[in-house]
């Protein structure tokens, strides 16, 4: 698959504060890539300047053959953008909202109209096309913002956080819906602080943290290299480290303390089971690796300031 | 400065959401200005009765003309942008199209200067109804259209002020601080040539000054070489606050 973004040595400082510093990466065509990591870690600025609304300090960035720059309006015409804030214009209604922005992008007339009624359909908003911003739910509002991103018909789609503050029920929906679109062969790209939602979607995906890349892979792989299978959680005090760790340590991948949890990362959980049985260990957990795992290894299970 | 004709749909998207509030927006243009031509107009009126051969009227009401185009303008474009790129973050979701930041600035001192436009209507057409008519059909177009120009400065001056604000307060600055003295030393009540020297220099640096100028002269029909001046001042000051203005939200807009 040939590269749709291609980023070398991509920077971005805002006065002192360096927010991505020096990242490379290539998008290919119909994938979709994620950009995970803490708050702060650059995600958010890395797709601003993909989608040309943020300068370029240093570095190169060419998305869909051109070069990313804030005046590139052909590029703009060309991608679609779910934002992290809820920007939808509050003195509409959600029909004129996608009008206006249908304007914006000088869709002729009769072809937005054809649009805007697909789109409400199939972000099932139909019933709700006279009504105004505040009238919706938040559900309702990524939803519709959905809708806008895609009346221009993007050859990529930029989802920042799409289902931040979102209930179970809608923000399945949502991923249900960016779903549809990724088989439809779209470029999807997509930041995201849940790990479930990068499990979901992401054909592959990016760790970021303090505006680098600490890993880039498929997510299964991902997991299966830096933690294993399984993980196995054992609370205890610290000052029980020694004897947990002789008898435990050699049975696991690697381990790791953490407050008042130590965490062993296995392939095979059996062995060292069978030992915390033996040793009568109440307070454990054992569960598959996840993503969540090797995001918080690599990025500290500490919390980020 | 990348501006497009996409400036028109910014406009557009007011338009779209103006309509839900016309009347209201009517209504409150309508009334200080009233006011100003009921107590000062008729109030004071009476007791200056006539100026320059014309009832005090005819003196007052160009001068409130280009006050209501002052102050809509300006409101629209402090409060109302204001809105759009703090609260609403509309301006964020507009720079993601292909509408640039200055196409999206520009389309809103546009619109500030339409709001302008249509509350210096709506007085001239009360004044109108009152009797106070200007000297000719030709002055009612000239007057509409040195509304425009009045509204594109004073929409563009606000985006200035908009351009620098932290939040809604520091507004009261410039329209407590700027714009009230403006009314009052912009000869919109009283002729200047009583003032002190320095008060009357001190007014010629005031835009409104100029305004009121060329739009008791167009009123009246009585022109004079001077007004050249004052309309070259509206032009002059307009076209750069307008381009400082977009320069700077645009800065503001883009990091």
């Amino acid at each position: 698959m040939e590269p749709v973004i291609i980023a070398r040595g991509l920077c971005k400082k805002y006065g002192t504060l360096t927010a991505v510093d020096g990242i490379s990466f290539e998008i290919r065509r119909g994938e979709c890539f994620g950009f995970l990591g803490p708050n702060g870690a650059g995600k958010t600025t890395t797709v601003r300047m993909i989608h040309c609304v943020s300068p370029v300090s240093s570095g190169t960035l060419s998305v869909l053959g051109s070069q990313a720059h804030v005046d590139n309006r052909a590029l703009k015409q060309q991608t679609g953008i779910v934002p992290q804030e809820i920007t939808l214009d509050t003195d509409l209604t959600v029909r004129e909202n996608l009008q206006v922005f249908a304007h914006f992008f000088a869709i002729p007339r009769t072809e937005a109209r054809k649009r805007i009624a697909e789109l409400l359909r199939f972000v099932e908003l139909e019933k709700k096309s006279d009504s105004r911003i505040p009238e919706l739910s938040t559900g309702m509002k990524r939803r519709l913002l959905i809708a806008r991103a895609l009346l221009n018909r993007p050859k990529l789609i930029i989802a920042d956080e799409p289902t931040t503050g979102l209930d179970p029920q809608a923000r399945h929906l949502v991923w249900q819906r960016l779903r549809r679109l990724k088989s439809q062969g779209d470029t999807l790209i997509l930041t995201t602080q849940y790990m479930e939602e990068a499990q979901q979607l992401c054909d592959r995906i990016v760790i970021m943290h303090r505006g680098r890349i600490l890993r880039e892979g498929v997510p299964a792989r991902l997991i299966a290299e830096e933690i294993g299978r399984e993980v196995t959680e054992v609370r205890a005090a610290p000052e029980q480290d020694g004897g947990l760790l002789a008898a435990l340590g050699p049975l696991a991948r690697g381990h790791e303390r953490v407050g008042d949890t130590l965490y062993f990362y296995c392939d095979d959980g059996r062995p060292l089971m069978k030992k915390v049985l033996e040793l009568d260990l109440p307070a454990t957990v054992h569960r598959p690796a996840s993503l969540e795992d090797v995001f918080l290894k690599l990025t500290g299970r500490s919390l980020v300031e | 400065m990348n501006l497009s004709r996409r400036i028109v749909f910014v406009f557009w998207r007011n338009m779209v959401s103006y309509k839900r509030f016309v009347m209201t927006t009517f209504l409150a243009s309508l009334v200080q200005p009233l006011f100003y031509l009921i107590t000062f107009g008729i109030g004071m009126g009476a007791y200056i009765g006539y100026f320059g051969g014309r009832p005090y009227l005819y003196f007052l009401v160009p001068g409130v003309l280009v006050t209501s185009v002052m102050m809509s303008a300006s409101f629209e474009c402090m409060y109302g942008t204001f809105v759009k790129m703090a609260h609403e973050k509309l301006y964020d979701a507009l720079i993601a199209t292909p509408v640039s930041a200055e196409d999206a600035v520009a389309g809103d001192i546009a619109w500030g200067a339409f709001r302008g436009l249509v509350s210096g209507s709506l007085m001239m057409i009360v004044a109108i109804l009152m009797g106070i008519l200007p000297v000719s059909p030709a002055s009612v177009l000239l007057l509409v259209l040195l509304m425009v120009f009045v509204g594109i400065l004073f929409g563009s001056l606000a985006m200035v002020v908009t351009s620098f604000a932290p939040n809604f307060d520091f507004f009261n600055y410039y329209s407590e601080l700027v714009l009230t003295p403006m009314l009052f030393f912009s000869g919109v009540f009283f002729p200047l040539d009583k003032f002190p020297p320095w008060m009357k220099t001190l007014s010629q640096f005031m835009p409104l000054t100029h305004a009121v100028a060329v739009s008791r002269a167009i009123f009246n029909g009585e022109y004079s070489r001077g007004l050249i001046l004052n309309f070259a001042v509206i032009l002059g000051l307009g076209g750069a606050a307008f381009l400082f203005g977009v320069q700077r939200m645009k800065k503001r807009l883009i990091k």
